[in-house]
This record gives structure tokens, sequence and C-alpha cells, in this order.
């Protein structure tokens, strides 16, 4: 692992019975960056999650936070973590007020006031159970609860799942707002592809039970492109380029290229004859599309 | 106005430190005004603070933004002192980026000189018009 890493997750494999849902996984989230784990449903990231938090023992490997062993040191890492869950889970009795009062003296960095005055930036009301409470409203306070604490590591298991534009904006504008005060690290799972790209600095993606891709999101928006020739007589192969989501058509073929540079967009163009070639930046969504598989489902 | 495009070629980080030049280029943003801080904008922008804080890294660099500890970020009051060799560099780098994509859409020699006189005329219009 590298030695500025929060979390380092080592040659990760967790099995139920038959059915292998991580094999071989390994990734660093480095001090100070946003971390996106994507992958579609059941790829395995709740169960990463879950071994990250030393909730649960992986089949083989290991993770790491602050360098010990999850599994081992679940009582002192949980110190230094703020959590929020794919399902929010405070006793549905309990109000907000009440939660704010008996998670505070559980940590020394507490903040009462910054969790108040988030509660009240998402109106939500701190004398209702929280069983009353609306899915925003829910993860708004289980966002403040984490944040109070001042976490050396924000882990955001798929924080917009249900959530309307009005709470997602406000859930992103108070992740925003702790970054550029704390510079916080942070390990977010999430589907809202659009609305991580411009926040994230690492993506990770998990397909197959396997990491196929785990770089700066910088790096990967700069080798994936699209890549289309139209015209009569098009180049035979899509050398020098590597391809993947290749689709043919009657106007000719299109391609998703993982290995894009100026001087290959220039080899390819000069092979091409008398076809024309387009390129075309992706978003991560269509990054993600092309690499587990369903670009092909594109209209 | 600052607007950023993740289906653009340019990392974020580029985009606003584009935008921002663009807008000090235009008279949009005055000499010695205040710029907002990395928190604002990267809440407005919906961004990482640090991509904020990269391109404003990189504008107080280049001498378009200056930075006065303790009161914020400022455009800076005049044009930045860049040697020559950087100006030529900037220049051609910018040229280049524009040539590959006029090229790519298939536009002509002609016409794409043509679009870089109309901006420029456009861009001393509406600085006049700031004025």
């Amino acid at each position: 692992m590298s030695v500025d890493a929060v979390l380092s997750v080592e040659g990760l494999a967790v099995r139920y019975g038959p059915r292998t849902v991580l094999d071989g996984v390994s990734f660093d989230v480095p001090r100070g960056t946003v971390f996106a784990l994507l992958g579609r449903n059941g790829t395995g990231k709740s169960s990463l999650v879950r071994c990250a938090l030393g909730q649960q023992k992986p089949t083989r490997g290991a993770t790491r936070l602050f360098g010990e062993d999850a599994w081992a040191s679940r009582p002192r890492a949980m110190a230094r973590i703020g959590v929020v869950p794919e399902e929010p889970d405070a006793p549905p009795d309990m109000t907000a007020a009440e939660l704010l009062a008996f998670c505070a003296p559980l940590y020394e960095t507490w903040d009462d006031a910054a969790a108040r005055a988030r509660l009240e930036r998402s109106a939500v009301p701190l004398r209702a159970p929280f069983g009353t409470l609306s899915k925003g409203q829910k993860g708004a306070v289980m966002l403040a609860l984490a944040l109070a604490a001042a976490p050396e590591l924000l882990i955001l298991d798929d924080p917009t799942l249900g959530l309307d534009a009005v709470a997602r904006r406000a859930l992103y504008d108070e992740l925003i707002g702790d970054l550029a005060d704390r510079g916080t690290t942070a390990l977010v799972t999430t589907h809202d592809l659009d609305g991580i790209e411009p926040i994230a600095d690492r993506v990770a993606v998990l397909h197959g039970s396997r990491l196929v891709a785990n770089e700066g999101l910088d790096a990967l928006k700069a080798r994936f492109r699209r890549v289309r020739c139209t015209g009569m007589a098009g180049p035979t192969s899509w050398e020098p380029f590597e391809p993947i989501a290749t689709v043919e058509k009657d106007w000719g073929r299109e391609a998703v290229v993982t290995n894009f540079t100026e001087e290959r967009r220039a080899a390819f163009v000069a092979r091409a004859g008398g076809s024309d070639v387009e390129v075309a930046a992706l978003s991560l969504e269509e990054i993600f599309l092309a690499l587990v598989g369903t670009a092909g489902a594109r209209s | 106005m600052l607007r950023i495009d993740p289906r653009d070629a340019l990392p974020i980080w580029k985009q606003i430190e584009d935008g921002l030049r663009r807008m000090v280029g235009t008279g949009g943003l005055r000499p010695g005004r205040p710029v907002p801080s990395v928190r604002d904008l990267a809440r407005e922008l919906r961004v990482n603070p640090m991509t904020v804080s990269k391109a404003y890294q990189r504008l107080a660099e280049a001498g378009v933004l200056v930075v006065r500890r303790g009161e914020g970020t400022f455009v800076a009051d005049g044009p930045p002192p860049l040697t020559r060799a950087e100006r030529t560099r900037t220049m051609r780098e910018a040229a280049a980026r524009y040539v590959s994509l006029a090229v790519t859409m298939g536009v002509s020699r002609d016409e794409a000189a043509s679009e870089v006189a109309s901006a420029w005329d456009g861009t001393l219009r509406s600085r006049e018009g700031e004025r």
C-alpha cells in the first residue's frame, strides 16, 4: 500500500457459498481524494464497503484503515470515520436532536454547532422522530452526524439513492462545503455518475467481481474517446487504438477506444483513407457504460 | 457566466481556467475586482473545490489573478506580465487546439480564419461596451 493511503484494499475476495462477489480487488484511497467506486447493482460494492468498515471478514485478502487491518482494529478506526449508509439506520423513535446528543460524547472532535447548522440548511425538524422524516431528511441527518465528528475518512454508500433533485443538490452542497473546509478524504459509491463526475478525482469500476478501471478521473477521461468512421472503405482494423464496445452500422462503424492520444489519432486518420473520422470525448457515464458492456443498448 | 461541460475533452480545471481567462479578456471580470471564493465557485459549479483551486493557482501564476492574503483573490490590475516566449507558446497552443477542432469538423482554412477575425471584433466590441 502507498504511504499516505487512508484506506487500502489488498487482494480482496468475497464469496457467498459458490458465488464469487469480489475476486482479487486491490486499490488505495489516498488522503485528500474523493474516490468514486462504481459498479452495477450486485457487483459487490456494498460487500466491499462492509469489508472496508471491518463489518465483514473477507474470504481472502484484507482492507486496511489508516494502515491497520480493518477487521482487527474496527473500534479504533471507527472514531476516525464518518459513514452514511445506503439505508439510513438510526432508531426510528429518536429525534435529530436526541441523535446529536447521543453521538456527541462519543467523539473528541464533535462540532455540535456545525451539525445543527447543517440540519437547519436542509430544513430538518430537530424534534420530529427519525422514522417520520422524508428520505432526503434522513440522508441529511446521517450526513450531519457523519460530518460533525470531522472524520478523516467519509464513506458515502449510494448517498443520492431515492433523493429528489433538491435533496441531491443539498447533499452535494454539504459535501463540497466540507471538502473546501477540511480537504476531506471520501469514498463514494453511487449510480449518480453525472453528479459525482465533477467532484470525484479518482474512479474505480467494479465489473464481473474485478476492477476494470482504477485511476485518476482526468487520466481516465483523457484516454477514452468515441471514434466514428463514416464513408465508403474504412480501415479494416482499429489499430493503433484499442477498441471496446464496437458497433457496425450501414453508415460505417464506431468504437469506444481506451488508449486515445493525439498521436494515435493522427496515425489512425492516416490509415483511414477515404472515410471520415470523428472523435468525441465521453462523460463518465458514457465511459462507465462502455466499460460494463452495455454500450450496445444505446439508441 | 462560467459553464463547465463534462463532455468537453478538456479537464474541468482547464475549462474553469480558460473560462475565467476569457471573462477577463472580454472585460466581464474587470481589473482589480474580486473573484468568487474557491468554496463559493465550487458550490455554484458543483465541482470539487480542489479543481477550482488548481485553476485559480494557475491563473495566479500566469499573472491573470492576484491573491491577497486574508482578503481574497482578485483580477490583476494590468495585463499579465508574460515574457515574449511565454506569450508565443500560449498563443501557439491555443491556435493548435482551435485548428485541430476546425480540421476535425472539416472546416476550411478560410472559414477558420474568418471565425478568428469575427471573434476578435466581437471581443473588442464587448470590451468597449463594458467601459
